[in-house]
């Protein structure tokens, strides 16, 4: 289980910022692995190129079979934006890609008459090698938001 | 190759990444009203912000900055991420801010050359 650590709060008139990260608990600390020393491939591109359609279409299954009739409630959607995010990680780690770092991320929200949200990234990478797919799906009570974004590891 | 460069530069550091974000968020939405005309340009320039700082820093990483921009409203929202990287160099730094109005959450992800 992670565990979760609020590692700074600070109040500071009338805002409130709160840092968090998620460490895998266990990870660093047992066997610490050697420095691998890797050799060089002379390989300057990604030989199999990641394939977004096919990332579009994992990610809109994963959504629709998992919310297709749920309702909006905190600790479901918390089960659940976990257990999809690891399903999805699951089914792209499926496909073999080589040599390409994954990070899902998923968003469900509650729909309400005036629910305002606005969603927005940036990367900076490689434009030729690197890239994201993205789907979006709501029903009558909810809305969910799924990225996936795909790194080239030289 | 020869690696010139020490385990500092070549790992992922939150707590110069999470006050690189603060800033950002601060100066691009600090006092404001939540507004449904500006968050376009908001969000926008919160990301634009946290990725020039980052990349002042001079590190060898790609970035990933997703910002979410929510009103306060009393609508719920759970996120939830899963990354499949390596753990020695790799890392993500998420910071929840928030003001009267409305609630701002920025996440950094740094994945190593």
């Amino acid at each position: 289980m992670p565990g979760f650590d609020p590692a700074l709060e600070l109040q500071r008139g009338s805002s409130i910022s709160t840092v968090s990260y998620i460490d895998e608990p266990g990870q660093h600390d047992e066997n610490p692995r050697p420095a691998v020393q890797m050799e060089n491939t002379y390989q300057l591109g990604p030989v199999k190129r990641f394939p977004v359609l096919t990332v579009n279409n994992i990610l809109k299954d994963v959504l629709t079979s998992y919310l297709q009739e749920e309702k909006y409630e905190a600790e479901l959607c918390r089960q659940m934006t976990k257990t999809i995010s690891e399903v999805i990680k699951a089914r792209v780690k499926e496909l073999m890609i080589p040599r390409y770092k994954l990070i899902v991320l998923i968003g469900i929200g509650q729909l309400s008459e005036q629910n305002n949200l606005r969603i927005a990234s940036r990367c900076l990478w490689d434009p030729s090698s690197d890239t994201f797919a993205s789907y979006a799906f709501k029903n009558s009570s909810l809305f969910a938001v799924a990225n996936v974004y795909a790194v080239y590891f030289e | 190759m020869d690696d010139f460069q020490t385990a500092e530069e070549t790992t992922f550091v939150v707590d110069e990444v999470s006050s690189i974000i603060k800033e950002s968020v601060d100066a691009a939405i600090g006092g404001s009203t939540y507004q449904h005309s500006r968050v376009n340009q908001w969000s926008s320039s919160v990301v634009e912000n946290c990725l020039g700082q980052l990349t002042k820093l001079g590190k060898p990483f790609k970035y990933i900055v997703t910002c979410i921009i929510m009103q306060k409203n009393g609508a719920g929202l759970q996120t939830a991420t899963s990354c499949f990287w390596d753990n020695t160099t790799d890392g993500s730094c998420t910071v929840r801010w928030e003001n009267k109005s409305m609630y701002c959450i920025v996440s950094v992800f740094g994945l190593a050359i």
